[in-house]
Protein backbone atom coordinates (compact mmCIF):
# COMPACT_ATOMS: atom_id res chain seq x y z
CA UNK A 1 0.00 0.00 0.00
CA UNK A 2 1.31 3.51 -1.02
CA UNK A 3 2.10 5.96 1.80
CA UNK A 4 -1.02 8.87 1.44
CA UNK A 5 -0.02 12.27 -0.58
CA UNK A 6 0.33 15.19 1.81
CA UNK A 7 -2.72 16.57 0.52
CA UNK A 8 -4.54 13.61 1.07
CA UNK A 9 -3.55 13.67 4.85
CA UNK A 10 -4.31 17.60 4.44
CA UNK A 11 -7.80 16.69 3.27
CA UNK A 12 -8.62 14.25 6.18
CA UNK A 13 -7.36 16.50 8.83
CA UNK A 14 -9.45 19.16 7.92
CA UNK A 15 -11.94 16.86 8.54
CA UNK A 16 -11.05 16.68 12.03
CA UNK A 17 -8.70 13.06 11.91
CA UNK A 18 -5.68 13.69 14.30
CA UNK A 19 -3.91 10.72 13.05
CA UNK A 20 -3.42 12.71 9.80
CA UNK A 21 -2.27 15.74 10.97
CA UNK A 22 0.11 13.95 13.09
CA UNK A 23 1.46 12.02 10.08
CA UNK A 24 2.32 15.03 8.30
CA UNK A 25 3.99 16.41 11.59
CA UNK A 26 5.94 13.51 11.89
CA UNK A 27 7.03 14.11 8.09
CA UNK A 28 7.86 17.97 8.49
CA UNK A 29 8.80 18.50 12.38
CA UNK A 30 12.53 17.41 11.44
CA UNK A 31 12.83 20.50 8.91
CA UNK A 32 10.45 22.73 11.07
CA UNK A 33 12.08 22.45 13.64
CA UNK A 34 15.53 23.36 12.21
CA UNK A 35 13.80 26.27 10.53
CA UNK A 36 13.48 27.24 14.18
CA UNK A 37 16.98 26.41 15.33
CA UNK A 38 18.83 27.95 13.03
CA UNK A 39 17.37 30.92 13.48
CA UNK A 40 16.74 30.72 17.51
CA UNK A 41 19.82 28.99 18.43
CA UNK A 42 18.22 27.38 21.62
CA UNK A 43 16.99 24.05 21.51
CA UNK A 44 13.96 24.58 23.85
CA UNK A 45 12.88 27.85 21.93
CA UNK A 46 13.41 26.16 18.43
CA UNK A 47 10.54 22.98 19.88
CA UNK A 48 8.08 25.19 21.40
CA UNK A 49 8.09 27.22 18.16
CA UNK A 50 8.43 24.29 16.04
CA UNK A 51 5.09 23.09 18.34
CA UNK A 52 3.36 26.68 17.81
CA UNK A 53 4.29 26.49 14.05
CA UNK A 54 2.01 22.99 13.88
CA UNK A 55 -0.45 24.70 15.86
CA UNK A 56 -0.64 27.77 13.59
CA UNK A 57 -0.37 25.18 10.31
CA UNK A 58 -3.84 23.23 11.69
CA UNK A 59 -5.68 26.33 12.47
CA UNK A 60 -4.62 27.64 8.79
CA UNK A 61 -5.39 24.48 7.27
CA UNK A 62 -9.08 25.28 5.95
CA UNK A 63 -7.70 28.39 3.87
CA UNK A 64 -4.44 26.36 2.62
CA UNK A 65 -4.66 26.28 -0.95
CA UNK A 66 -4.34 22.01 -1.78
CA UNK A 67 -2.46 23.10 -4.76
CA UNK A 68 0.85 24.28 -3.51
CA UNK A 69 3.00 22.48 -1.53
CA UNK A 70 2.50 21.94 2.44
CA UNK A 71 6.49 20.98 3.21
CA UNK A 72 7.54 24.83 2.32
CA UNK A 73 4.24 26.84 3.53
CA UNK A 74 5.15 25.34 6.86
CA UNK A 75 8.57 26.08 6.69
CA UNK A 76 7.89 29.84 6.29
CA UNK A 77 5.33 29.88 8.52
CA UNK A 78 7.34 28.99 11.30
CA UNK A 79 10.44 31.27 10.00
CA UNK A 80 7.58 34.08 9.82
CA UNK A 81 6.62 32.81 13.81
CA UNK A 82 10.37 32.71 14.60
CA UNK A 83 10.57 36.55 13.54
CA UNK A 84 7.80 37.69 15.30
CA UNK A 85 9.41 35.89 18.72
CA UNK A 86 12.16 37.11 18.31
CA UNK A 87 10.63 40.90 17.99
CA UNK A 88 8.44 40.29 20.45
CA UNK A 89 12.10 39.45 22.64
CA UNK A 90 14.60 42.58 21.44
CA UNK A 91 17.33 40.92 22.92
CA UNK A 92 19.92 38.05 21.09
CA UNK A 93 19.17 34.61 22.03
CA UNK A 94 21.70 33.07 24.38
CA UNK A 95 23.67 30.19 22.74
CA UNK A 96 22.73 26.61 23.35
CA UNK A 97 24.98 25.05 25.64
CA UNK A 98 23.13 21.68 25.77
CA UNK A 99 24.32 20.89 22.02
CA UNK A 100 27.71 20.21 22.56
CA UNK A 101 27.29 17.24 25.22
CA UNK A 102 28.94 13.95 24.51
CA UNK A 103 31.99 15.26 22.65
CA UNK A 104 34.71 13.13 24.57
CA UNK A 105 34.22 10.22 22.37
CA UNK A 106 33.81 11.83 18.94
CA UNK A 107 36.57 10.87 16.19
CA UNK A 108 38.28 14.58 15.46
CA UNK A 109 37.46 14.93 11.96
CA UNK A 110 33.43 15.28 13.01
CA UNK A 111 34.44 16.85 16.09
CA UNK A 112 36.07 19.49 13.74
CA UNK A 113 32.92 19.56 11.45
CA UNK A 114 30.78 19.84 14.62
CA UNK A 115 32.88 23.05 15.80
CA UNK A 116 32.62 24.74 12.47
CA UNK A 117 28.95 23.91 12.18
CA UNK A 118 28.84 25.50 15.67
CA UNK A 119 30.40 28.35 14.90
CA UNK A 120 28.29 28.77 11.71
CA UNK A 121 25.16 28.44 13.92
CA UNK A 122 26.74 30.78 16.32
CA UNK A 123 27.63 33.71 13.96
CA UNK A 124 24.24 33.16 12.47
CA UNK A 125 22.81 33.94 16.00
CA UNK A 126 24.46 37.00 16.45
CA UNK A 127 22.74 38.62 12.95
CA UNK A 128 20.11 40.96 13.99
CA UNK A 129 16.80 39.37 13.91
CA UNK A 130 15.39 40.34 10.15
CA UNK A 131 19.00 39.76 8.74
CA UNK A 132 18.37 35.73 10.57
CA UNK A 133 14.82 35.36 8.48
CA UNK A 134 16.20 36.69 5.08
CA UNK A 135 18.82 34.47 5.38
CA UNK A 136 17.03 31.44 6.39
CA UNK A 137 14.47 32.28 3.34
CA UNK A 138 17.36 32.75 1.07
CA UNK A 139 19.63 29.90 1.59
CA UNK A 140 17.37 27.44 3.53
CA UNK A 141 14.14 27.98 1.51
CA UNK A 142 15.78 28.73 -1.26
CA UNK A 143 13.02 31.94 -2.24
CA UNK A 144 13.67 34.11 -4.75
CA UNK A 145 14.20 38.20 -3.45
CA UNK A 146 10.89 39.03 -4.64
CA UNK A 147 9.47 35.72 -2.60
CA UNK A 148 11.01 36.98 0.35
CA UNK A 149 9.48 40.97 0.27
CA UNK A 150 6.29 39.03 -0.44
CA UNK A 151 6.58 36.64 2.31
CA UNK A 152 7.95 39.00 5.01
CA UNK A 153 5.99 41.90 3.63
CA UNK A 154 8.90 44.66 3.32
CA UNK A 155 10.19 46.20 0.04
CA UNK A 156 12.81 44.39 -2.20
CA UNK A 157 15.66 46.43 -1.45
CA UNK A 158 15.18 46.06 2.09
CA UNK A 159 15.49 42.28 0.87
CA UNK A 160 18.66 43.12 -0.63
CA UNK A 161 20.35 45.29 1.49
CA UNK A 162 19.68 42.80 4.96
CA UNK A 163 21.17 39.60 2.99
CA UNK A 164 24.18 40.96 1.50
CA UNK A 165 24.72 43.10 4.74
CA UNK A 166 23.85 39.31 6.55
CA UNK A 167 26.52 37.85 4.61
CA UNK A 168 29.27 40.29 4.86
CA UNK A 169 28.69 40.03 8.93
CA UNK A 170 28.67 36.48 8.26
CA UNK A 171 32.08 36.23 6.07
CA UNK A 172 33.98 38.58 8.58
CA UNK A 173 33.21 36.30 11.64
CA UNK A 174 33.68 33.46 9.96
CA UNK A 175 36.38 34.05 7.48
CA UNK A 176 38.31 36.23 10.43
CA UNK A 177 41.95 34.81 11.11
CA UNK A 178 41.83 33.27 14.62
CA UNK B 1 36.41 49.43 -12.88
CA UNK B 2 35.21 46.77 -10.62
CA UNK B 3 31.83 44.52 -9.77
CA UNK B 4 30.22 45.68 -6.51
CA UNK B 5 29.16 43.78 -3.71
CA UNK B 6 25.38 44.20 -4.97
CA UNK B 7 26.15 42.53 -7.97
CA UNK B 8 28.17 39.37 -6.81
CA UNK B 9 26.03 38.56 -4.56
CA UNK B 10 22.87 39.03 -7.30
CA UNK B 11 25.31 36.88 -9.57
CA UNK B 12 25.52 33.93 -6.90
CA UNK B 13 21.48 34.01 -6.02
CA UNK B 14 20.79 33.61 -9.77
CA UNK B 15 18.88 37.35 -9.36
CA UNK B 16 21.05 39.28 -12.62
CA UNK B 17 20.06 39.13 -16.00
CA UNK B 18 23.04 40.27 -17.66
CA UNK B 19 25.23 37.11 -16.40
CA UNK B 20 27.51 36.77 -19.36
CA UNK B 21 28.64 40.59 -18.89
CA UNK B 22 29.53 39.56 -15.28
CA UNK B 23 31.22 36.56 -16.15
CA UNK B 24 33.51 38.33 -18.73
CA UNK B 25 34.18 40.49 -16.49
CA UNK B 26 35.38 38.59 -13.89
CA UNK B 27 37.32 36.06 -16.39
CA UNK B 28 39.84 39.01 -16.74
CA UNK B 29 39.54 40.40 -13.28
CA UNK B 30 41.67 38.70 -10.55
CA UNK B 31 40.27 40.70 -7.90
CA UNK B 32 36.84 40.46 -8.77
CA UNK B 33 37.12 36.60 -8.58
CA UNK B 34 38.40 36.37 -5.64
CA UNK B 35 36.05 38.04 -3.70
CA UNK B 36 33.74 35.82 -5.49
CA UNK B 37 35.35 33.17 -4.41
CA UNK B 38 34.74 34.42 -0.63
CA UNK B 39 31.53 34.81 -1.50
CA UNK B 40 31.19 31.63 -2.49
CA UNK B 41 32.58 29.48 0.10
CA UNK B 42 30.29 31.37 2.81
CA UNK B 43 27.01 29.45 0.74
CA UNK B 44 28.94 26.29 0.49
CA UNK B 45 29.52 26.87 4.41
CA UNK B 46 25.81 27.88 5.04
CA UNK B 47 24.60 24.72 2.63
CA UNK B 48 26.52 22.30 4.79
CA UNK B 49 24.96 23.16 7.80
CA UNK B 50 23.58 19.69 8.67
CA UNK B 51 20.05 19.09 10.15
CA UNK B 52 20.28 18.35 13.90
CA UNK B 53 17.97 16.29 15.53
CA UNK B 54 14.54 16.56 17.56
CA UNK B 55 14.73 15.51 21.32
CA UNK B 56 10.93 15.02 21.90
CA UNK B 57 8.12 13.82 18.83
CA UNK B 58 6.09 16.97 18.43
CA UNK B 59 3.72 14.59 16.74
CA UNK B 60 2.66 12.70 19.70
CA UNK B 61 0.86 15.59 20.63
CA UNK B 62 -1.73 15.41 17.47
CA UNK B 63 -2.23 11.74 17.54
CA UNK B 64 -3.11 11.52 21.33
CA UNK B 65 -6.37 13.48 20.77
CA UNK B 66 -7.39 11.14 18.09
CA UNK B 67 -10.34 12.87 16.93
CA UNK B 68 -9.16 16.70 16.04
CA UNK B 69 -12.23 18.99 16.39
CA UNK B 70 -13.25 19.16 12.71
CA UNK B 71 -12.28 22.93 11.34
CA UNK B 72 -15.74 24.31 10.08
CA UNK B 73 -15.61 26.27 6.47
CA UNK B 74 -15.22 29.76 6.77
CA UNK B 75 -18.39 30.78 4.81
CA UNK B 76 -20.16 28.80 7.72
CA UNK B 77 -18.76 30.41 10.12
CA UNK B 78 -19.12 33.87 8.49
CA UNK B 79 -22.51 33.15 7.87
CA UNK B 80 -23.95 31.65 11.65
CA UNK B 81 -22.07 35.09 12.61
CA UNK B 82 -24.11 37.13 10.27
CA UNK B 83 -27.30 35.14 11.16
CA UNK B 84 -26.83 35.73 15.08
CA UNK B 85 -26.16 39.03 14.55
CA UNK B 86 -29.24 39.24 12.78
CA UNK B 87 -31.37 37.67 15.03
CA UNK B 88 -29.95 39.87 17.70
CA UNK B 89 -31.36 43.08 15.75
CA UNK B 90 -34.51 41.49 15.28
CA UNK B 91 -34.62 40.79 18.96
CA UNK B 92 -33.71 44.53 20.20
CA UNK B 93 -36.46 45.61 17.14
CA UNK B 94 -38.81 43.44 17.96
CA UNK B 95 -38.96 43.98 21.44
CA UNK B 96 -41.66 46.62 22.35
CA UNK B 97 -44.14 45.14 19.78
CA UNK B 98 -43.91 41.96 22.48
CA UNK B 99 -44.15 43.97 25.31
CA UNK B 100 -47.34 45.21 24.21
CA UNK B 101 -48.73 41.75 23.31
CA UNK B 102 -47.52 40.36 26.48
CA UNK B 103 -50.19 41.72 29.08
CA UNK B 104 -52.87 40.52 26.55
CA UNK B 105 -51.54 36.72 27.19
CA UNK B 106 -52.74 35.08 30.03
CA UNK B 107 -49.63 34.06 31.93
CA UNK B 108 -49.53 31.75 35.13
CA UNK B 109 -47.40 33.31 37.99
CA UNK B 110 -44.44 31.73 39.20
CA UNK B 111 -46.22 30.83 42.33
CA UNK B 112 -48.67 29.18 40.30
CA UNK B 113 -45.88 27.03 38.06
CA UNK B 114 -44.17 26.84 40.92
CA UNK B 115 -47.15 24.89 42.84
CA UNK B 116 -48.08 22.72 39.40
CA UNK B 117 -44.85 21.33 39.38
CA UNK B 118 -44.61 20.50 43.34
CA UNK B 119 -48.10 19.07 43.10
CA UNK B 120 -46.95 16.59 39.88
CA UNK B 121 -43.66 15.83 41.68
CA UNK B 122 -45.52 14.54 45.03
CA UNK B 123 -48.41 12.56 42.62
CA UNK B 124 -44.86 11.34 41.39
CA UNK B 125 -43.40 10.32 44.50
CA UNK B 126 -46.47 8.69 45.99
CA UNK B 127 -47.12 6.82 42.81
CA UNK B 128 -43.43 5.47 42.88
CA UNK B 129 -43.76 4.55 46.95
CA UNK B 130 -46.91 2.48 46.97
CA UNK B 131 -45.66 0.58 43.58
CA UNK B 132 -46.04 -2.86 44.65
CA UNK B 133 -43.93 -6.10 42.64
CA UNK B 134 -46.02 -8.70 41.46
CA UNK B 135 -45.32 -12.05 43.70
CA UNK B 136 -42.67 -13.91 42.15
CA UNK B 137 -42.58 -18.11 42.03
CA UNK B 138 -40.58 -19.28 44.91
CA UNK B 139 -36.95 -21.33 43.67
CA UNK B 140 -36.47 -24.83 45.78
CA UNK B 141 -33.68 -23.98 48.47
CA UNK B 142 -30.25 -25.01 46.57
CA UNK B 143 -28.51 -28.13 48.72
CA UNK B 144 -24.85 -27.22 47.39
CA UNK B 145 -22.01 -29.72 49.43
CA UNK B 146 -19.69 -27.60 51.23
CA UNK B 147 -16.64 -29.33 49.12
CA UNK B 148 -18.05 -28.28 45.59
CA UNK B 149 -18.52 -24.84 46.76
CA UNK B 150 -14.86 -24.60 47.93
CA UNK B 151 -13.70 -26.71 44.66
CA UNK B 152 -16.01 -23.95 42.34
CA UNK B 153 -14.60 -20.58 44.31
CA UNK B 154 -11.10 -22.15 44.18
CA UNK B 155 -11.47 -23.01 40.54
CA UNK B 156 -12.67 -19.66 39.43
CA UNK B 157 -10.40 -17.86 41.75
CA UNK B 158 -7.29 -19.68 39.69
CA UNK B 159 -8.85 -18.45 36.09
CA UNK B 160 -9.39 -15.23 37.49
CA UNK B 161 -5.63 -14.98 38.20
CA UNK B 162 -4.53 -16.85 35.33
CA UNK B 163 -6.99 -14.18 32.62
CA UNK B 164 -5.85 -11.04 34.05
CA UNK B 165 -2.27 -12.82 33.71
CA UNK B 166 -1.77 -13.19 30.21
CA UNK B 167 -4.34 -9.51 29.89
CA UNK B 168 -0.97 -8.16 31.51
CA UNK B 169 1.50 -9.79 30.31
CA UNK B 170 2.06 -7.24 27.26
CA UNK B 171 2.13 -4.78 29.66
CA UNK B 172 4.80 -6.10 32.12
CA UNK B 173 7.29 -6.32 29.78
Amino acid sequence: MTAPTDRDLIVRARRGDGDAFSELVTRYQINVFNVCYRILHERGEAEDLAQDTFMRAYNRLEQFDLEREFGPWVRRVAANLCLNHLESQKVSAPLDEDRDADESQRPEKQVEARERSEQIRGALASLPAHYRVVVELRHYQELSYDEIAAELKIPLSDVKSHLFRARKLLAEKLHAPD
Amino acid sequence: MHLTDEQLNEYLDNEIPDRADIESHLASCADCAARLTVLQSLFAELDSLPDIALSTNLAVRFASTGQLVPQLPRWLTLTATLQAALALIALVAAAPFVMNLLPAIETPSFTEIFFRIQSQWLNLFTTITNYQLPNLPTLPPLQIPTLTLSLALAGASLLWLVGNGLLLRKQIR
